[in-house]
């Protein structure tokens, strides 16, 4: 295990559309320039910001908050419902611009990647990176519009690459080296370090570590047995050092959608016909994976702030929108009244094209074929043009939302 | 506050098609009623789909009001969409 830092050349760039939504809305709309603005799913009070413009940030405005508390703090917010194919443009746009510069880009998310420098042209390594740094902010004005701006973060690991991204919001470029990372470090709560929440904090302060460079300075040994309890320890031993230890692609392991109920006055089968909605893009999402699914988890939240939850497992793999319905309704015959909050997840996922899938009979087959033709023509003519008659008039409220922290459906 | 109006109002517009990074541009259209609105800034374009149908969206302002239209590349349409005339401070 190193115990030196890293001193390598910065090659890992991150870059953080900050706000994201909310600057792609006050691009797209020049009079919401410089307002306090915030965008949510829903425009009702007790809707939750999913983000709030630099403008609203800086009255106190933060993400999760519900909008009637916002507007207590920046009265005269506005609220914007999300409208995610302006946003996946953007997503794309800057993904381009980033794959211009290397082969090797990973986005994180919808509103943020990392460029790996390591085996890119000559030409591109033999400039500053600041210099391209500055290159990519430039060109997400020039391509995109001029509201636009991000945070650069220079470093040799990524976790560094991003911690360097969030020193100076919302237009920073900041690099990490060995020379400067206690420098850093000493300006920065333990919270500030991505991975490290409340719990983890706490951990950390069970064996007196209340600094990033107390964190820095810890013990391998106490990290990996006493905090972590694993193989964690070691790995965040090297992390803060600008080592890297997060360079993986993870699977997917499970699908899944969630809503937040439009009337608390809806009927139980109302509910379910919200559920199997749910289903029909759990399963297009889960198709569109090339994926098959063995478990379904179903949960409700009610207004008594209960959380309620039922799962199976199937023998045999299933991936058509019927299957997942059928087995989330009925595990839904035992959920809690008052729900304001529905959710559908498949798990146990296997590649659809398994073998086990096509060996049985005739009639999965037949399901198969109809499932894929059905997918075809939704391709083709837009989503949701064959759909159950179940779920007609459903569209209007459960709409199709942006994914957070997956970049898998964009 | 948000005055945001949807429409599904077929509109008239100049444009210009040129070279560049913003190819299309529009610059002037007229609203059913006969109202002119002269584009002033162009805040963003993207394309969005209806199957394998191209709608490009100009979100556009006149300095008034800020205005979506919609140009459905196969049929060459216009639509203007949306109008957002006011915001409270």
């Amino acid at each position: 295990m190193r115990t030196d830092y890293n001193s390598e050349r910065p090659l890992i760039m991150h870059i953080d559309l900050n706000s994201c939504f909310a600057t792609v809305e006050q691009q797209a709309r020049p009079l919401l320039r410089g307002k306090p603005i915030a965008i949510v799913n829903r425009r009702t009070d007790n809707t939750a910001i999913i983000t709030a413009s630099y403008e609203a940030k800086a009255l106190g405005v933060k993400v999760g908050m519900k909008f009637r508390e916002a507007k207590l703090l920046a009265p005269g917010i506005i609220p914007l419902e999300s409208d995610p194919p302006k946003y996946r443009f953007v997503y794309h746009k800057l993904l381009d611009i980033m794959r211009d510069y290397s082969a090797h880009v990973t986005m994180k998310s919808i509103d943020e990647g990392v460029i790996d420098f390591h085996d890119t042209s000559e030409v591109i390594k033999g400039r500053e990176l600041i210099d391209v740094g500055q290159e990519i902010k430039q060109r997400l004005k020039d391509e995109i519009g001029i509201w636009m701006r991000c945070n650069v973060g220079i470093s040799t690991n990524r976790f560094l690459a991003k911690t360097a991204a969030s020193l100076h919001k919302p237009d920073g470029l900041d690099v990490i080296t060995a020379h400067n990372l206690r420098d850093v470090y000493s300006t920065l709560k333990l919270t500030d370090l991505t991975g490290i929440a409340r719990h983890n904090e706490q951990r950390l302060n069970s064996v007196g570590i209340y600094t990033p460079l107390e964190f820095l300075d810890a013990d391998p040994v106490t990290l990996e047995k006493i905090v972590f309890k694993s193989i964690v320890g070691q790995q965040w031993h090297q992390r803060l050092r600008g080592w890297e230890v997060d360079d993986r692609e993870f699977d997917v392991k499970r699908v899944g959608r969630q809503y937040v109920l439009d009337s608390p006055r809806l009927s139980y089968d109302q509910i379910l016909k919200r559920l199997h909605h749910l289903c029909e893009s759990v399963g297009s999402r889960l198709r569109s994976q090339g994926k098959a699914a063995r478990g379904v988890y179903v949960y409700a939240k009610t207004y008594e702030r209960q959380y309620w939850h039922a799962s199976f497992v199937a023998q045999l793999p299933f991936y058509t929108d019927q299957t997942i319905y059928e087995l989330a309704r009925q595990l839904f015959e035992r959920a809690p009244d008052q729900m304001r909050e529905i959710g559908v997840h498949c798990y146990e996922l296997a590649s659809i094209d398994d073998a086990q899938l096509s060996l049985f009979h005739d009639q999965i087959v037949r399901e198969r074929h109809r499932t894929e033709a059905i997918d075809a023509i939704n391709q083709r003519f837009g989503d949701r043009t064959v759909h159950s008659a179940d779920t007609l008039g459903t569209g209007i409220y459960v709409k199709q939302k942006i994914p957070f922290g997956s970049t898998r459906y964009l | 506050m948000n005055d945001e109006l949807f429409l599904n109002e077929r509109i008239k517009v100049i444009a210009a098609f040129g070279d560049g990074l913003n190819p299309a541009r529009p610059i002037r259209f007229q609203r059913a009623s006969g109202r002119e609105v002269e584009i002033t800034e162009i805040g963003l374009r993207h394309p969005t789909s209806a199957g394998k149908r191209t709608v490009h969206v100009f979100d556009v302002t006149d300095g008034g009001a800020d205005y979506r239209l919609e140009f459905d590349s196969e049929r060459l349409t216009w639509h203007l969409t949306m109008e957002a005339d006011h915001y409270a401070n």
